[in-house]
């Protein structure tokens, strides 16, 4: 065995993940496929990271160097520039197979794996715009890694598709280098962003938000020229007459992150149809055992303080694993999302585990001003909590103590607006 | 300089022309108006090698179709063909289809198209279980294939080039004149060639260059668009076979094709435009696909479309494929009205253009030095661990991977680029190595393919293009360099 842990992305999650995990007596690899350390922070380089984690307001680069700074100094190894291909698991060992200019295409094996893996961005095809394929569509990130990692501006007059947080940054950096962005239309009735943003990039600058609208026509032979935007009904269809145009060079599209899982082509795991990612139980451990998932690769989250702290716990967790002779009996219990909740984390409740409570990760489907967050065991309503303000964009928490569970019945969480 | 001969189009059908004629001691010259060979009608399409049970008995169609299947047996091995060997079922539903059914059961057969089967019910399902249950009978056509139509055109056209051929991409015909029995090809550009035929392989434009120089062309281009959905290739196995409903008054009908490096193609429709070059994606075009395509399979994972696309056939008003010298011009030869099934047929269209209609071997010698073999980009991934370690020593690039979704490496790339048609634009090398062709669609490695394109071909990565002329990615740069 080369390594008692591998972990596959230096970004924040890596990172978090790596610190917690750290004991003297492991030997822990982590794989970056970047030159440096610090995942997609790199390149956010405006401010606003940090406010949960440590108190105060950091760019993206600066939130980067305070996870990267406690963990340089650890006996692990880490290799940058270096692109993970497949993961296998035979016999308790898993086998990860990763490729540099160094040692090319080899493998490392291991006893417990973190899944650190960030996301990447829904496209064009996905969504199945429609119109012609012309250049200057593309990612919102993508456009923010052009411009911030490299010194590219992608194009001169803008639209954006998607009012995800990605999206608004990118409005008001692609402003501020000289670019005109002439609007944002989301589908949705509600923006997908957080308030702030919505207010820093959006209305500082006087940029028009289009809500309940969608693309539905784009124009341009080799390069885009122009797109139409129409409003959408309540299922998403669009409505005749009233196209608006818009003469523009770039159509950046900020229309949702995928848990980016997609290495493994000899190694399958459960995973969601809601959220992309591994479905997990309380410990961050995937249907397989020893492989643990967590940060953007697990569920897309709305602030990095949160992927650090899920991380931190996902660390501790594989560390415990490796350490401990683990059981293998499990005694799982589902956790669902019902009623206007779009998803839960973690999916699973392993009753066998030390536990005095569990944190429930989960966002609501609806916007709502006020209301109530309902938990129920079977027909036993076991906890319940007011809310004011939920969106989608925004992701809630609750603590659920183990001694609220009393049978083995799924638990589920639904949300009911008061009026 | 007089040319022999004149190939106007670099598609399936022109380079596969081209190959055929090199094997003979002949100056030819192929012109293409795009920056790209295989950009049009034969990129995108459904990508089967069809048994040749739909064409009517007796025509061209039929004839070449067949033969042509048979010859991308040969051409597997001789120009390192993918080629995916999954057999074709046509799908009934109701005791009508199963007439239907019936009648071209008995057309392939009289085609001299082999194994073909009627199956039941209940073998139609063990045979594809994912069918929908609401089939009665189905049409078993196990020499149906699916290839890469991108890798079939690059094989003819490099083959073709390593055996003497000139190509010209970027090259568009303005005007053809014929003065004392030479043609005399002009470009946009300015150019011009002299050559003593042409053989005008243009797709859908065939009729606008047959009317440089024919007062009556015999047919008319009527371009007919198709859409399709793209999924992932990490849901495979739903379907295994390629799936034809059967044949209603309206057309082929919507089909679900496995692709040979795993992804599924839906589609397509059948839309009649005026525009040869309209490839742009429709609302309606799209949810038709989707609707009729449920009626063969209702499980299909559409929450995992990659990308959609729109392809055009170059179909004619002649009811068959046209291929004919001119009766108007002589040595100007007619290569047209190739739409389904083209690409089955391209190998055999090009037997049949250069033994039967040209008489090459009347006219030239026969090459003794003609390259049979043509070998494709050995990709790294594809490769044993043996050969990796190998090649890896020989060039260390193999160990920066680019593409993390389609596995592509940096010498991969670099070697794209330096082939002998070589790709210099992000789509070209994704084309040529599939880099940006799975989930993320190129959202990871776009900004690596840009630089490396810049860096081999010593470009401004702001002049890298996406595919299109002046298709560029990067507008500007925003930090003054010292």
């Amino acid at each position: 065995m080369n390594y008692d842990l591998i972990i596959i992305g230096g970004g924040a999650a890596g990172v978090a993940a790596l610190k917690s995990a750290y004991d003297p007596n492991l030997k822990i690899l982590l794989v970056e496929r970047e030159n440096r350390l610090g995942g997609i922070l790199k390149q956010c380089i405006h401010n606003g990271f940090g406010v949960h984690h440590y108190k105060e307001e950091l760019t993206g680069p600066e939130y980067a160097v305070r996870g990267i700074d406690a963990i340089k100094t650890l006996d692990v190894d880490i290799l940058t520039d270096t692109t993970v291909i497949d993961v296998e698991k035979t016999n308790g060992t898993f086998t990860v197979r990763m490729s540099n200019t160094t040692d090319g295409d080899h493998l490392r094996t291991s006893k417990a794996v973190i899944l650190s893996s960030g996301c990447y961005e829904r496209t064009r095809g996905a969504i199945q715009l429609p119109g012609d394929r012309p250049s200057g569509i593309m990612p919102a990130g993508s456009a923010q890694r052009y411009l911030n990692m490299e010194g590219y501006l992608v194009g001169k007059k803008i639209f954006i598709l998607g009012s995800g947080d990605i999206g608004l940054i990118m409005a008001r950096r692609m402003t501020l280098e000289g670019a005109k962005v002439l609007g944002v239309a989301e589908i949705m009735p509600y923006s997908n962003g957080l308030t702030r943003n919505i207010v820093q990039c959006l209305h500082d600058f006087d940029i028009p938000l289009y809500l309940s609208h969608t693309i539905s026509d784009i124009r341009g032979k080799s390069r885009l020229e122009g797109i139409t935007i129409s409003e959408v009904d309540e299922t998403f269809q669009t409505i005749e007459g009233t196209e608006k145009h818009f003469d523009v060079d770039t159509l950046l599209l900020s229309v949702g992150l995928i848990p980016d899982i997609n290495m493994f082509e000899s190694l399958s795991f459960e995973t969601s149809r809601k959220t992309n990612g591994a479905i997990v139980d309380q410990t961050y451990q995937t249907s397989v055992e020893g492989l643990f998932a967590c940060g953007n690769a697990l569920h897309v989250h709305d602030l990095v303080d949160f992927v650090t702290e899920e991380s931190e716990k996902a660390g501790k967790s594989a560390k415990a694993f490796i350490m401990e002779n683990h059981k293998k009996n499990k005694k799982l219990i589902d956790i669902e999302a019902s009623d206007n909740i779009g998803y839960v984390l973690p999916q699973k409740l392993d009753m066998d585990q030390p536990f005095d409570e569990v944190e429930l990760s989960f966002r609501a489907t609806m916007k709502g001003d006020k209301g109530v967050f309902v938990i129920h065991q079977g027909d036993q309503e076991i906890l319940t909590k007011k809310a004011r303000f939920v969106m989608p964009a925004e992701m809630e928490k609750i603590s659920l103590k183990k001694d609220l569970i009393d049978t083995t019945e799924p638990i589920t969480i639904r949300f009911e607006v008061t009026q | 300089m007089t040319y022999d001969y004149i190939i106007i189009g670099a598609g399936v059908v022109g380079t596969a022309i081209a190959r055929e004629l090199m094997k003979y001691q002949v100056n030819a010259l192929m012109v293409e108006k795009e920056n790209d060979v295989c950009n049009h009608a034969s990129l995108a399409n459904s990508a089967i090698v069809h048994s040749g049970h739909d064409p009517k008995p007796g025509t061209l169609k039929a004839k070449l179709n067949v033969e042509g299947n048979n010859l991308y047996e040969k051409l597997e091995n001789t120009l390192d063909l993918p080629l995916l060997k999954n057999g074709a079922l046509m799908v009934a539903f109701s005791e009508e289809d199963n007439k239907t059914l019936k009648t071209y059961y008995n057309q392939a057969i009289e085609n001299g198209v082999e194994g073909v089967a009627l199956l039941n019910k209940e073998d139609a399902l063990k045979r594809e279980p994912n069918l929908n249950p609401k089939v009665t009978m189905v049409l078993d056509l196990p020499t149906t294939k699916v290839t890469y139509p991108w890798e079939v055109t690059l094989a003819f056209a490099e083959n073709a080039i390593d055996n003497g051929l000139e190509l010209k991409k970027s090259t568009e015909v303005k005007n053809i004149e014929k003065i004392d029995g030479l043609f005399i090809v002009t470009t946009t550009k300015g150019e011009s060639f002299k050559t003593h035929s042409i053989i005008n392989a243009a797709g859908a434009f065939t009729g606008k260059i047959a009317a440089m120089i024919e007062k009556n062309t015999p047919y008319t281009i009527k371009p007919r668009r198709g859409e399709y959905f793209v999924i992932d290739r990490h849901v495979k196995g739903f379907i295994n076979h390629t799936l034809y409903p059967t044949p209603t008054a309206l057309g082929k009908g919507v089909l679900i094709v496995p692709q040979v490096h795993g992804e599924t193609l839906i589609g397509p429709n059948s839309v009649f435009q005026d525009d040869p070059e309209n490839i742009d994606n429709t609302k309606s075009g799209l949810s038709y696909v989707r609707k009729e395509s449920t009626k063969l399979c209702d499980s299909i994972p559409f929450n995992k479309v990659i990308r959609t696309f729109t392809g055009v056939r170059a179909s004619s008003t002649y009811d068959d494929f046209y291929i004919k010298e001119s009766d108007e011009v002589k040595g100007f030869i007619h290569v047209a009205g190739i739409d389904s099934p083209g690409l089955s047929a391209a190998p055999a269209i090009a037997e049949y253009v250069v033994n039967t209609i040209i008489n090459a071997e009347q006219s030239f010698t026969k090459k003794t030095d003609f390259i049979e073999k043509r070998h494709g980009l050995k990709l790294f991934h594809q490769m044993t661990d043996e050969d990796k370690k190998e090649a890896f020593r020989v060039e260390p690039r193999h160990g920066n991977l680019i593409c993390k979704c389609e596995k592509i490496t940096e010498a991969d790339i670099v070697h794209a680029v330096n082939s002998s048609v070589p790709g210099d634009t992000v789509k070209g090398i994704k084309k040529r190595s599939r880099a940006g062709a799975g989930l993320c669609q190129g959202g990871y490695c776009e900004h690596n393919v840009i630089h490396l394109i810049a860096r081999e071909l010593k470009k401004d990565v702001t002049k890298v293009e996406y595919y299109d002329k002046e298709s560029y990615i990067l507008q500007s740069e925003t930090k003054v360099k010292k």
